[in-house]
This record gives structure tokens, sequence and C-alpha cells, in this order.
């Protein structure tokens, strides 16, 4: 009777508790959206031109991962969350879409991205001199806009790849399509801002010169 | 060309993270509280089951009052039926004629004996 009894307690300690492990689970579901949430902010943010609208679509994102993804691998969860905002942000394009299409037929002018004030949605600023915050007010402001103007399946894959940092397997997770699609997108994408910040390149006045 | 590539990207990673870095309070205290509502989802079922609660002791509790009132009737109506039957059979008029008259079919049987010997 003491033996199984010490076995079982032994068992007991060896395996966490059913607590134990939804407990440990929550901590790095916690610690996983501490890390990504603001970068995520910014690109949703950069996607839909809109810091209410970005913030609603990572929390849609966030409790969608919780919810259906928590089980998965920690390793899952940056691209799974990734899909889940991309998707979100499509769907957001999709109804404001159809939203300026009735604006449009009741006689109404629709919104346009124009009213978006990046320089009043920029970050505070961090105790630089004005003239640098202002450089990189500005620097921030062309590649938001240059980005935002990408084809909407470049845009996803240049964002993912250079802003979130993650590899073409991830990416294509994240964007629902091959890898092949992925490095077509993301080069394409590379291409279009090149010419696009042309001014700001080697030899021209601007935050990116420096470059060799 | 590569290391021109690589430092193209590079310059616009680091715009964008000093824009991530620079966000303001108030937005990443929207950010915080998002999560947390998230985070709250990890405890969805047992929420809905504790909402639930309530309605579904209502539910037991009704059941168990028709239960109450309903029982007492069959029981009295079973245990009639079944006393009735059985009393019929054992105190039957018949069956206590015969234990009145016992030492009348004693006799009967004793001389139905006899004659048969004699």
């Amino acid at each position: 009777m003491e033996v199984k009894t010490a076995v079982f307690a032994v068992s007991c300690a060896g395996a966490p508790s059913i607590g134990a492990r939804a407990l440990q689970k929550e901590r790095q579901l916690n610690q996983f959206l501490a890390e990504i949430e603001r970068r995520a902010l910014r690109i949703a943010e950069i996607g839909v031109r809109d810091r209410d609208e970005a913030l609603d679509l990572v929390q849609d994102a966030m409790i969608k991962l919780v919810r259906n993804y928590a089980d998965r691998a920690k390793e899952e969860w940056t691209p799974l969350f990734y899909r889940i905002l991309q998707n979100g942000v499509r769907d957001w394009h999709r109804r404001q879409a159809v939203r300026n299409r009735v604006m449009a037929w009741v006689g109404r002018k629709p919104a346009a991205d124009d009213d978006y004030d990046a320089i009043a949605a920029a970050p505070d600023p961090s105790g630089r001199a004005p003239d640098e915050e202002l450089q990189n007010s500005e620097a921030m402001q062309s590649l938001e806009t240059a980005v935002h103007e990408l084809p909407p399946r470049q845009r996803e894959a240049f964002m993912l790849r250079t802003f979130e940092g993650l590899d073409v397997a991830g990416t294509a997770i994240a964007m629902g399509c091959s890898q092949g699609s992925v490095k077509t997108h993301y080069s394409r994408a590379i291409h279009a801002l090149r010419d696009r910040l042309e001014e700001h390149r080697p030899g021209h006045d601007g935050p990116m010169e420096g470059e060799s | 060309m590569n290391e021109q590539r690589d430092t193209f990207e590079s310059k616009m990673k680091d715009a964008f993270d000093e824009s991530v870095d620079a966000l303001d309070a108030a937005t990443l205290s929207k950010l915080n509280q998002g999560r947390h509502a998230a985070l709250a989802q990890l405890h969805g079922p047992r929420q809905r089951w504790s909402r639930w609660m309530p309605a579904t002791g209502a539910v037991a509790a009704i059941l168990v009052a028709v239960v109450i009132m309903q029982s007492p009737t069959a029981v009295e109506d079973a245990a009639g039926v079944t006393t009735v039957t059985d009393m019929e059979i054992l105190l039957g008029e018949d069956s206590l004629e015969m234990l009145e008259e016992l030492e009348f079919y004693s006799w009967i049987d004793i001389a139905e004996s006899e004659a048969e010997i004699g």
C-alpha cells in the first residue's frame, strides 16, 4: 500500500497538473502576444491607414489565435497570428469597398485614403532633435505610403518578410500560398519600393542616404 | 547587389522598428487591454458554464418539483391496487368459511379414509 502511494506521489510530482499546464500556456501566450502586438499594430496600420481600425484588427487576431490555436506548438503561433491578421485586413478592405460603393450610390463622398494623416498618426517624439525627428517621420511617411500603395499580396509579403522577419515558409503559411508565390510577391515589392523610394536612395538627399 | 539590397531593406526595417518603439502610451495601453481580453478566452468555456448554471439549476429544480408532485399519486395508486388485489385473494369469503369449518373438513377426511379401508 505504501509502495503504491509512493509511486502515485512520484508520478504526480513528475507530470504537471492540468491547472499548472493551463497556467503555463497562458503565460506563454501572454509573452508571445506582448512581443508581437506592437509590430502587428504597425503592420495592420500600414495596411488600413487607421490606427483605431488597426487596434481592432489586432485584438480580433489575438482573440482568434487564443480561441482556436492556443494548443498548437509555439513555433506555429507567429505565422498563424499573421494569417488571421492578414485575413482581417483583407476583409476590412472588402467592407470598405462595399461601403464606398454604397456611399457613392447615395451621392456622398466616400472616405479616401488621402484623409489619413500620417504625421498625426506618427509616433510621439522620443527625445530626438526636431530636425532628426522630422527626417525620420518623413522617411517613415514615405515608406508607409509606398508600402500601402503596393498591390495587397506584395504588401503582405513585404511586411511579413521585412518588418516581421518571417522566413519564406512562415510567410507562405501566413499568406496561405506557396513559397514560390511568396518569393515572387516579395521580389516585385522590393523592386516597386526601390523605384518608388528612389529619392531616398544613394546620391539623393534623404534619410535613406548612406547606402553603398 | 545583394549587399546593396540588404542595406536598402535594413534601412526600411530600421525605420519601421523606430516607429514601433515610439508608439505612444495610450496605444500601448489599448494593446495591453486587448491582449488581456484575448487571454480571457482561455477561460471561456468555464465562464459560459457559469453563465448557464443558474438557468440549469432552475430547470433541474422545476423537474424535481414536478416529479415530487407526481410521484405520491402514482405510488398511492399502485399500492392501492396491489393491496386490494392481494386482500381479495387472501381474505376472500370462501377462504374464511374454510377456516371457520376446519373441524368439519377434517371429520369428512377421516370418514372418507375409514370407508375406503372398510
